[in-house]
This record gives structure tokens, C-alpha cells and sequence, in this order.
């Protein structure tokens, strides 16, 4: 039997580990002569993000939860609601007052127009923050990816994700403080207001108007609801905020809280188990996070002492005239092997209202290519892809 | 408009350290770094011809939270691009930056660090320098915050940061490179666009370039350009350290 002689070439794969470099500059950059189109490793162009598909209410014990996965990365997050009496806030008697000054829920209930999402409450901001009403938590110790243990305490990167989502829920202000807010309106004892106690409303019915004042009574804050968001990568490639952060978005978007309502005799929150009761959270806007990654053709970029040019000279070289080492594309929703092989990042969430599109949060880290007119096209790049995620979450 | 103070090697016993001090942010950081020492917990795989960067921040008043450990990604992503970390004597050896918040506003539980971050990053440039841990290039980073009306306010104070739409963090190479950009709340590209010239006039002042290709730093209304300031910091220094040698000449 004639043995077969032993293949001196290397199958792509093995090229792949050996030298990362080398074969991703080698498909972003073909030979002139292969007429062959400049596409990443994983078969996308540089603008491309992966195949994304969310699933919402898989969790049958949460208020509200959804799957997301973007290519490999896959994020699922659960909602929890738990109440939070005022009477266990050490600091509330002195700190807030919890007086309502309009009927804020039922414009709520019926209106969604835009003027109604500029609206401000000046407790708004003050009593998510303070009081912690939101508590995400990201756990990547789930075994997703080798580098990760799973039962280990929690890595600096999980960590600091779980502070970018937290940071960003604030931000953004994307849940309304009173949404979370259960009120207490005690009955007048006039006969008039008996009538409605009698009829059981006198928890959730606002007076019309003036009513309130005439009464002279006030609805109060007797409790609210802490939502606590819990992420869990469950397989990680790559780009892990983009994914928890839509996981995050579909699980609010997909939340329910029951209708709780204060009972004066046993001095108690009491929930209604009635699914129609339950109300949908109202969230401000649809902020989506894209993320990129800059690959150098220049392997010694990153540690090379002199040869820096300015900043000046830089701008004056066209970006489609650079050549050789000089070369650097920007990946969209970077996988796990090009992360590995680019230093510089960038992170743009967007959101668009009335058409425009408004940046949320923008940062850069890790390198110099992105100035200016890169940024600016990053940005574009991310408010296509805000149309492309609004119609998976509008779908699931 | 008040500038910065710093002040380089207060510690004696880490191989470099600086005190950095902000009027108009309050902050006031005290930063060590110790290079090249060995990590017992480094791992020879993991890039084997490059340093690791270690950055840890410790808040002075406020409890510690996950927050701090954001920053450090931060700090670790900035300096960690500038740090030569293929010299000699740096393969497969740590660089630890240990950055003490030691005073102003304390940082609550879900706010960002971006008011800080600027005086964060000279610390850790200063203590670098200090350190003699070779560097490719030096920079400078201000924050900048804008209010609903549309005003640029230069390194605000907690309250001025509490009530702004946005709040943006830039840094800039020596080579006038946009290093590091974080911005948060909400804006469009123009905005930031103006932000960012701000931003680089603070840190290079408007600067003009000679005939003879040198680049002349210009004071303006933001006062002496923030690349100044760590410039004469450092010369300062080393005028002092050989006053021995230069007295004896």
C-alpha cells in the first residue's frame, strides 16, 4: 500500500492559529489579481453585523425576559420586580416628598406621543438613582467562552459591563421612575368619596382635575417596585455589551408589573394576580449599542517607539490612498478572534427620535485611528443598524 | 482659569509616583506605579513578548464599588497603548498602576468616574514618567460638559456635571492624536465635533505651525494648554534632581 506523501501546505484553520495576523490582513486585503472582494475571516464585510434574533418571555418566573443572540454571543436577561415599601427607606420621611402634583398615570396610560417623552420629573432621575430602583447584574461565569471559569467570582470584565449597563440604564433614563411607583390615594370622608370606597376604587382612581385638592387629601408613595435585571452570557464570541445590552432593552420591553395597591388594614402592598390588570412599562426610547474594533495592517503598531506620525500629517493622507502597513479597517460587532486582534475599540449607542439620530453614548478607547470623519461614519454605520435591531425587537 | 498642580515622586519607596491636584474638579489623586516587577499570577501563553498593565483605582471616601473597576479598562486601555512593552527588560513583566482617590466629591454607587478620569490619566502619566517606563508618546485629557442651552463648560464641578445633557471625556496624544473619547448623555456629531476642538485647544492650545515645520503652543483663553502644564511638571523635576550636577557645571 503506497503511503501518501505528507502535504506541505496548511489547511486554513491551522493558519488561523498560528498566525491571527497575518490571516485576517490576508482576506481584508487580497492580491490586486484575485479579484477577489475585501471580506473579514467570517465571511462579513467591515459593516456588517452578525445575524441577530431575540426571544422574549422564555422565563416563566420573571416579569419580563428575553434571549438575544448575535452570531455565537448569546445574552439571556430576566426582569425581576420586588416591592420596596417606603417604610423601609431609612432616609424617606425627611428626604422625599411624596406628594403627587398631577395625575401623571393616566396621561401616561393614554398617550404616548413624543411631547409626552420629553416631559421631565424632577424625581424622576433622583429616586431611580438614589433608592437603586435598578439593579443589573451581568454574570459571565457561566462557562461561555474557555477563559472564563465558571464558578469563579465575578471577572473585571463582568464587572465593569454590569457598570456600563447600569450607567447607561440611568443615562438614557429609559425606565420611568413612575412606573415604579405604587400610590396610595386615602379616602376623603366626605359621603361623596364613601360612595367610591365603597366601589373599590379608591386605590388606582385619580380625582378628575381638582377633585384632589378639594379633598384636601394626598395620594402618597407607599412603595416601588426594584427591578432587578440579571444578564447571563451564556456562550460568549466577542462583542458581549452589544448583546446584553439588547437582552436588557427586549427583557425591559417585554416586562409586566402586576397592579399593586396599598391595603390600608393590613398596611400592605397587595398585588392583583390578574394577567389583564398588569400594566406594560412605558420606556423612553429605543437605545441600541453597536460596537467596533480597528485592525491594523501594521502588526507592531500597537509597540513600535518612533515612527508615530502627527496628527497633522496623518489627516493629510487620503483614507482610500493608504497603503501597506498604513492600512486599518473598522470592524462592526467584532467576534471573538478579531477582538484578540484589535487593540483600539469604539462603542456608539444611538437612538432616533422624530428621525434624528441622537447619540447616547460614544467612546473610543485603546488607539488613534478613529478621529473625526471615521467617527462620523462609525456613527452612521450604528444608526443603520438601530432600523435593523428596532425590527427584530418589534418582531419578537 | 486655575491650572492643575502636580507634583512628581512624593513616595519614596515606589519605583514611581506622582500627586496630581484639580481646582476645578476637586479631584486630588495620588498615583504609584511600580515597573518592571514580576506578577505571580501572570500566565507565559498569554502574549509572552509583551507586558501586562495592572491598573487598580481605590476611592477615598466612597465605599468601593464595580464602577472603579470600569475605570481602571478605561485607564488600562489609554496607557496600555502608549506603554512600550517590548523594551528590555518588560517581556512577560508587569507594569502596576495604583491610583488613590484622595479627595474630592465622592463618586456614588452608579455614577460615572468622567469627571475624574482626566486627573486619573495625568496621575498615571505622571507616575509613569516618574517610573521611567519607557513610552511611545505622552498625553493630555481634559472633560468637557454641555448644558441644554449648548455651553461648553471646561472641567466642571459635581454640580455643573449633575445638570448637563452631556459630559465628555478626550484625550489627546503629544502628537495631537484623538486618544480616547467617552462621551455620555445626549448630543448629535455636531456637538461633539465642537466639543472635540474645545477639547484640543485645551490640551494643545491653538496651535499654530512655524516655517520650519515646529508646532509653537499658544496661549489662549483657557490659559497655558494642558501638554504644557505636564511638560514643565516633569522638566521642573529633573532640574531639581540634578540641581547637583547643574550647580557643580
Amino acid at each position: 500500500m503506497a503511503s501518501t506523501a505528507p502535504s506541505l501546505t496548511l489547511p486554513p484553520s491551522q493558519f488561523a492559529r498560528l498566525q491571527p495576523h497575518a490571516y485576517l490582513l490576508a482576506h481584508l486585503s487580497p492580491p490586486a489579481s484575485s479579484n477577489q472582494p475585501s471580506i473579514r475571516a467570517n465571511g462579513r464585510a467591515p459593516a456588517q453585523f452578525r445575524v441577530t434574533s431575540a426571544n422574549t418571555g422564555s422565563l416563566t418566573h420573571t416579569n419580563g425576559s428575553a434571549v438575544v443572540r448575535v452570531g455565537d454571543t448569546t445574552a439571556v436577561c430576566g426582569v425581576r420586580a420586588e416591592i420596596l415599601p417606603t417604610d423601609d427607606i431609612a432616609s424617606w420621611s425627611v428626604s422625599h416628598t411624596s406628594s403627587r402634583t398631577t395625575n401623571k398615570r393616566q396621561k401616561l396610560a393614554n398617550s404616548d406621543s413624543e411631547e409626552q417623552q420629553e416631559e421631565e420629573d424632577p424625581n424622576d432621575k433622583s429616586h431611580i438613582q438614589d433608592l437603586n430602583l435598578l439593579v443589573p447584574n451581568l454574570s459571565l461565569s457561566t462557562g461561555c467562552a474557555p477563559g472564563f471559569i465558571p464558578g469563579a467570582p465575578p471577572s473585571a470584565l463582568a464587572q465593569s459591563l454590569s457598570h456600563q449597563i447600569l450607567n447607561l440604564l440611568h443615562s438614557t433614563r429609559l425606565v420611568r421612575a413612575e412606573d415604579l411607583r405604587v400610590w396610595y390615594q386615602p379616602p376623603s370622608l366626605g359621603g361623596e368619596s364613601l360612595e367610591r370606597h365603597n366601589a373599590e376604587e379608591q386605590m388606582d382612581v385619580d380625582d378628575e382635575g381638582t377633585g384632589k385638592e378639594d379633598d384636601g387629601e394626598k395620594a402618597e408613595v407607599k412603595a416601588f417596585w426594584v427591578l432587578y435585571i440579571d444578564v447571563m452570557i451564556v456562550s460568549l464570541a466577542g462583542n458581549p455589551f452589544d448583546a446584553a445590552w439588547a437582552a436588557v432593552l427586549a427583557a425591559l420591553r417585554d416586562t409586566k408589573l402586576p397592579k399593586a395597591s396599598w391595603d390600608v388594614d393590613n398596611e400592605i402592598v397587595v398585588c392583583s394576580d390578574k394577567v389583564s390588570e398588569a400594566r406594560k412599562l412605558a420606556l423612553r426610547g429605543l437605545p441600541v449599542a453597536s460596537s467596533f474594533g480597528v485592525f491594523e495592517a501594521d502588526a507592531a503598531a500597537g509597540w513600535r517607539a518612533v515612527i508615530v506620525p502627527d496628527a497633522e500629517e496623518e489627516r493629510l493622507i487620503e483614507e482610500g490612498a493608504r497603503k501597506g502597513i498604513q492600512r486599518r479597517w473598522v470592524l462592526a460587532d467584532p467576534d471573538g478572534y478579531e477582538e484578540g486582534l484589535s487593540q483600539e475599540r469604539a462603542c456608539v449607542v444611538v437612538d432616533k427620535k422624530q428621525g434624528k439620530t441622537v447619540i447616547v453614548k460614544m467612546e473610543k478607547n485603546g488607539g488613534w485611528a478613529l478621529d473625526g470623519q471615521a467617527l462620523k461614519e462609525v456613527v452612521e454605520i450604528s444608526a443603520r443598524r438601530w432600523e435593523e435591531v428596532k425590527s427584530i425587537l418589534e418582531q419578537c | 482659569m486655575v491650572g492643575p498642580t502636580a507634583s512628581l515622586t512624593p513616595l519614596a519607596r515606589a519605583d514611581g509616583s506622582a500627586s496630581y491636584h484639580c481646582p476645578s474638579t476637586g479631584s486630588n489623586i495620588l498615583g504609584s506605579v511600580n515597573a518592571p516587577v514580576e506578577l505571580p499570577g501572570r500566565r507565559d501563553a498569554l502574549k509572552p513578548e509583551d507586558a501586562t498593565v495592572e491598573v487598580f483605582v481605590k476611592t477615598g471616601t466612597a465605599p468601593a464599588s464595580v464602577g472603579e473597576r470600569y475605570v481602571e479598562g478605561i485607564i488600562r486601555g489609554v496607557v496600555g497603548r502608549l506603554i512600550l512593552g517590548r523594551e528590555r527588560g518588560y517581556a512577560r513583566r508587569g507594569v502596576v498602576i495604583t491610583l488613590a482617590i484622595v479627595g474630592g466629591e465622592s463618586v456614588g454607587r452608579a455614577d460615572s468616574h468622567l469627571t475624574l478620569l482626566p486627573a486619573l490619566l495625568h496621575t498615571a502619566l505622571l507616575a509613569l514618567l516618574s517610573a521611567s517606563v519607557p513610552l511611545s508618546m505622552t498625553f493630555s485629557a481634559t472633560v468637557l460638559s454641555v448644558d441644554a442651552s449648548g455651553k461648553i463648560t471646561r472641567e466642571p464641578s459635581a454640580e455643573v456635571a449633575a445638570a448637563a445633557k452631556s459630559i465628555h471625556v478626550l484625550a489627546f496624544t503629544s502628537k495631537g492624536h484623538l486618544l480616547l473619547n467617552e462621551s455620555e448623555g445626549a448630543f448629535d456629531f455636531d456637538t461633539w465635533e465642537k466639543v472635540r476642538q474645545r477639547a484640543s485647544a485645551i490640551c494643545h492650545g491653538t496651535s499654530t505651525v512655524g516655517a520650519d515645520g515646529d508646532i509653537a503652543m499658544v496661549e489662549d483663553a483657557d490659559g497655558q494648554p494642558l501638554e504644557g502644564t505636564i511638560r514643565e511638571t516633569v522638566e521642573d523635576q529633573v532640574h531639581r534632581d540634578y540641581a547637583w550636577k547643574i550647580d557643580a557645571a
